[in-house]
């Protein structure tokens, strides 16, 4: 089974399941197999699940989750949240704010 | 007629999902450890070569190579 952050909520696939497109929101994605779980985070990435029970992660970034370096997380949340309070333009605003959501994604997916 | 969804923020702002895209993947490459972040930066490299046409005919094609840093 795997458990994807779709954007509407934590999706469970399991063999069967019908066939979807759904979009991810950047977080952790688990693999379970039999009592084996490994994590991967993904920035923003799309789930495919096909018919015949196979199912696509098309994901920029996908990276298990011990690749992560947790002093880089913190830094770069405190930057983009300090960023956000100093930005003018509404584009500016809204790279700061993707800026805090991934770090904060990351550092929960560190810590969860 | 209302939308049955609400607009993502960054949508709003006037970004594209690609351009989402690809700052979220790059905001994750910045937080990896050694030696993933060296291989991840290389991933970051833009290369191509554009060339403008006029009357049916390419022009001279300039190159343009893009490092993270842009």
């Amino acid at each position: 089974m795997v458990i994807v952050p779709a954007t509407t909520g934590q999706m469970g696939v399991l063999p069967g399941h019908v066939a979807t497109i759904a979009e991810l929101k950047r977080g952790v994605l688990s693999v379970h197999e039999g009592s084996e779980t490994t994590k991967y985070f993904v920035s923003s990435s799309f789930v495919f699940i096909h018919a015949n029970s196979f199912a696509d992660i098309i994901a920029i970034e996908a990276v298990p989750l011990d690749w992560i370096d947790v002093n880089l997380v913190q830094k770069g949340l405190e930057d983009f949240t300090q960023k956000l309070s100093s930005a003018t333009t509404e584009l500016e605003k809204a790279e700061a704010q993707i800026g805090i959501d991934v770090h904060s994604a990351l550092n929960s997916a560190l810590t969860g | 007629m209302a939308s049955n969804a609400a607009v993502p923020f960054w949508r709003a702002a006037g970004m594209t999902y690609i351009t989402y895209s690809n700052i979220c993947a790059n905001l994750v490459r910045n937080c990896l450890k050694e030696p993933y972040k060296t291989e991840a930066l290389s991933r970051e490299k833009v290369h191509f070569s554009i060339s403008k046409w006029t009357d049916g005919k390419p022009e001279k094609p300039t190159l343009r190579s893009d490092s993270p840093e842009e």
